[in-house]
């Protein structure tokens, strides 16, 4: 008995041993990783060359996964410098969704801008190191990453004395336009066309028309908005500063007033993708967070996400001309109360957005997604995917292809094109992944000479049958 | 779209079951004064035989003539016809001349005949029951029904106006009538469409009909009653006999013949309505013609799909699947002939028809019988070329040039202002990255069992995008030549 009590004894102290052992090693390991993950990338503010020597860098390490391109020139002629990052760079893939990253667009909010350019340096050494989750995401997704749509903006703001940077200093483009507040209104169109009848979406008529001729837009805005129309982008979030929250659409509300809930079609989707971001950011997450200024107004703040409108009425915002311009679902992020802050917060502004940056990239893949063609195999493109319930349809790409983003349930999904018969389906939605639903349209000239033919057979029949 | 169909047959079986118990009750005839004195003329026993023979030869006659635009079939007609039947009847009996219904009454009087009387009488018997179809020609507008009780079909009322349109050869006497029910609201559009195509078949036959009819008559009149009537004594009640009766001269050829004799109509048709169309079939025969002549299958050639369809049902067992199809196939062909000739449609539309039903039978085929008909097939969607298919290249592209001199001379003085503090930390960083590179793809080639990357590719490769990027104005000159120069020292 003494000689297994003993063993024991000496179990329980060994036990103890290598539980300690592998406590340390596992916090040593934790310790090694995150070092690791973070090793190369370098926390301190970029000015617009060091901007493009840190993209460039990123394409030189990962250069078959990586495609440096510009939408265009600023004001001042500052390429609006964009990092792609997909298995096949340059490329849309049929059935591969797109996704962007836009930051900096008031120039002196700076943290979303610094915060694309770790996570682009992020994705690539995560790639190389056989991080699975993030070699799935590259080789599945196709992300657009722009640290700075407002890189003239910036350079004012950065080039303020001292360290305490002013509130509104390089908010704005070198024309001193609020890039925030010049895209074309179409909130007021569909909240018209939501009472009198009219179309739920794709409401920028004569796009390209529209926005050349248009002399208010200023030149960032007009390039991102012939962004948006040329790359089908499903999902999209928008980077700023001075406040702590994700928001949803609609942000310019109904009625006018200054805060009112303007829920979107959509509505339940949103704040599903608002909360994907929300929840892995302990500080936007956090209950119990103060607010970012004593006489703030976080009312509507609830689990880190707030609509728009309930918030404070924005018109002519980037978030809502996506939804209602393109397929786009986009997100505001506000990522820090400082819309400045100190360099030396940067690390830890980027521990706190890191895995939260990537989930919402992850989020792309749910929902309803796949090809819509015709009887001979043919993709239909600009087709009509409309769901049961929810006022707002998207369309389906160039190659037929469509992802159409959808909260867990059951639904019915209808496939239209003029010069077709429509096709409906009823899905039953989980979480994620993305369910695939196809649809094969049969022409209205198909069906006719399918009833001919239906014809000639019945009067077969009836002949044989009565025989002459 | 099937379901109609298989209603209309039911409607069409109850017809046959309904008729076929007619045959054994008398058909009780409404009365008129003429056709009083008809019936009673007939009645007397004591009229002298000759001249009710010579009366049976003339009413025969008349009545042959008669035959000759009965009903060549119950079309395969809509069903949304029946509740129109009624008003059309009204509004046709209008126009009709009621010679008919007295030999109608002459032949059910007959029934009643003995046995002695000649055998043309117990032809006119089974006549008849023929004329229930033409029920209509009795001149009683307000009947609903045929003169044996049972109601009109709708296949009667295109027979009616098919006969219309033969006598009067008039295409307006359809117009007028259709546009008469489409006032009324009594037929839509689509029905009135329906309507037009199975008048259209119903004439074309009473023309192939009665041009066979013709012919016949003309040589062995009465050699083919006697043939005629001995088949009929033999031939059952069965209403829908009609259109076997007429082809009952011809009952003794092969039904190949037929087909033959179809051939031959529809050659002769062709040859009329080729010039009639503007001679567009002719350009069709010559582009299209990839078949060959030699099986008598003139007009199918033009379809070179269904052509090699028919090739492909070669073996003995599918003769029959094959007969068939060519039937419909020349119906079909027939239709829109007619549709052509009566100007329905133009001849554009009839050959772009045709066009599309060869290339449906292309996909038919395919879907159906899972057969490809050997032609080309539809290529999917992965043919793509590797060019981006976003413009985001063409148009910076574009801006790049519109802003080329400006953009110069401003690039001038960022790299004189930083190379000189930069140009060693630049290519620093550049190294640190390419290095990384190098090493991932070491290290991934070889987990992947590959040989060495090829070095040589790489570098042709970033040298390539280097200069994209320059020229894209993503990168300076004197970068992109760092790059290149790191890469050629590798």
């Amino acid at each position: 008995y003494a000689g297994v009590g003993g063993s024991c004894a000496l179990l329980r102290h060994k036990m103890k041993q290598s539980f300690w052992v592998l406590l340390f090693g596992s916090a040593l390991i934790v310790l090694a990783s995150a070092a690791g993950s973070d090793a190369g990338i370098s926390f301190e503010y970029h000015r617009y060359e060091e901007l493009r020597k840190a993209l460039l860098s990123v394409w030189l390490q990962c250069p078959t996964i990586t495609r440096i391109y510009t939408i265009g020139e600023s004001f001042e002629r500052r390429e609006l410098l964009v990092l792609e990052m997909s298995d096949n760079p340059g490329t849309h893939e049929p059935g591969e969704p797109e996704f962007k990253y836009i930051a900096n667009m008031h120039g002196n909010e700076a943290v979303g801008r610094e915060l694309l350019i770790n996570l682009a340096q992020y994705l690539c050494n995560q790639y190389q190191q056989e991080n699975e989750t993030i070699i799935d995401l590259i080789h599945n997704t196709r992300i657009h990453i722009m640290p700075s749509m407002n890189p003239d903006g910036f350079e004012k703001a950065a080039s303020q004395p001292g360290e305490i940077k002013d509130w509104f200093v390089g908010r704005s483009n070198a024309q001193g336009v609020d890039l925030n507040r010049n895209f074309p209104d179409l909130d007021r169109i569909i909240y018209i066309n939501e009472r009198e009848g009219g179309a739920n979406n794709h409401l920028l008529q004569n796009m390209k028309k529209a926005v050349d001729e248009n002399t208010k837009l200023a030149p960032e805005t007009k390039a991102v908005i012939h962004w948006i129309m040329d790359i089908p982008f499903v999902l999209s979030a928008n980077l700023h500063g001075g406040d702590v929250v994700a928001n949803y659409p609609y942000d310019e509300t109904r009625t006018g007033s200054t805060h009112e809930y303007s829920a979107s079609p959509d509505d339940e989707m949103f704040k599903s993708l608002a909360r994907a971001f929300s929840m892995y950011n302990p500080v936007m997450s956090d209950p119990h967070r103060p607010p970012c200024r004593k006489n703030d107004d976080d009312s509507s703040f609830k689990d880190g996400i707030t609509n728009g409108g309930a918030w404070y009425s924005v018109p002519g915002g980037m978030q809502d001309f996506n939804y209602l311009s393109s397929n786009c679902f986009e997100i505001t992020l506000e990522l820090s109360c400082d819309k400045f802050p100190n360099e030396d917060t940067l690390k830890t502004y980027w521990q706190q957005n890191r895995d939260s940056l990537v989930n919402y990239i992850e989020q792309v893949h749910r929902g309803v997604k796949g090809f819509v063609r015709d009887l001979q195999g043919n993709p239909i493109s600009n087709a009509t995917i409309s769901v049961e319930g929810i006022d707002h349809d998207i369309t389906t790409a160039k190659d037929g292809d469509y992802w159409r983003l959808l909260a867990p349930g059951n639904y019915k999904v209808a496939a239209s094109a003029p010069g077709y018969l429509t096709v409906i389906k009823k899905v039953a939605v989980p979480y994620s992944p993305a369910t695939r639903v196809d649809f094969e349209l049969e022409s209205l000239m198909e069906r006719k000479e399918e009833e001919r033919e239906e014809l000639m057979d019945w009067w077969k029949m009836m002949s044989e049958t009565l025989n002459f | 779209m099937a379901s109609k169909y298989f209603g209309l047959f039911v409607l069409v079986q109850l017809f046959v079951l309904e008729v076929d118990n007619q045959t054994f009750a008398f058909p009780t005839p409404t009365a008129s004064t003429d056709d009083k004195a008809v019936y009673n003329r007939q009645l007397t026993e004591e009229r002298p035989l000759q001249e009710q023979i010579a009366e049976a030869d003339s009413v025969k006659a008349a009545v042959q003539s008669a035959e000759s635009k009965q009903p060549a079939a119950f079309k395969d007609a809509e069903s949304e016809q029946a509740s129109d039947d009624f008003t059309m009847l009204k509004s046709l009996a209008d126009g009709q001349k009621s010679k008919d219904s007295r030999e109608v009454l002459v032949k059910k009087e007959d029934h009643h005949v003995p046995d002695e009387a000649d055998s043309t009488k117990s032809r006119r018997l089974a006549d008849d029951y023929d004329s229930t179809k033409n029920g209509m020609d009795y001149d009683d507008t307000e009947s609903f029904r045929q003169v044996d009780g049972t109601p009109l079909t709708a296949e009667d009322i295109v027979q009616k106006i098919a006969n219309k349109i033969y006598e009067e050869d008039d295409r307006g006497v359809f117009d007028r009538i259709i546009s008469k029910l489409l006032k009324l609201g009594l037929i839509t559009e689509n029905q009135a469409d329906s309507l037009e195509y199975q008048v259209a078949e119903a004439l074309q036959d009473l023309i192939t009909k009665n041009a066979k009819n013709n012919e016949v008559e003309d040589t062995e009149n009465i050699a083919q009653d006697t043939g005629g009537e001995q088949d009929d004594q033999g031939a059952d009640m069965d209403t829908w006999e009609p259109r076997k009766r007429s082809y009952n001269e011809e009952e003794e050829e092969e039904e190949d013949n037929d087909d033959e004799q179809i051939e031959d109509d529809v050659d002769r048709d062709a040859e009329e309505e080729m010039e009639a169309a503007d001679n567009t079939w002719d350009k069709d025969t010559e582009e299209g013609n990839e078949v060959g002549q030699g099986d008598g299958l003139q007009d199918l050639q033009y379809f070179p799909n269904f052509y090699q369809l028919l090739r492909s049902l070669n073996s003995e067992k599918d003769a029959q699947e094959r007969e068939t199809l060519i039937t419909i196939m020349k119906t079909l062909i027939d239709f829109v002939k007619m549709m052509v000739k009566y100007g329905t449609i133009t001849p554009e539309e009839g050959v772009s028809y045709l066009e599309n039903l060869d290339a449906m039978i292309a996909m038919q085929t395919k879907n159906k019988l899972g057969k490809s008909l050997g032609l080309p097939e539809v290529g999917g969607p992965n043919g793509k070329n590797m060019d981006e298919d976003d413009n985001t290249k063409s148009e910076t592209a574009k801006m790049q040039k519109e802003y080329e001199n400006l953009r110069d001379s401003t690039k001038e003085e960022q790299p004189t202002a930083e190379s000189t503090l930069d140009q060693p930390g630049k290519s620093e960083t550049y190294l640190e990255a390419i290095r990384k590179n190098i090493e991932w793809l070491k290290k991934h080639n070889k987990d992947d069992g590959k040989d060495d990357y090829d070095l040589s590719k790489l570098k042709d490769f970033m040298d390539q995008q280097v200069e994209s990027y320059i020229e894209k104005g993503i990168i300076a000159k004197d970068e992109g030549d760092t790059i290149k120069r790191i890469y050629g020292s590798l």
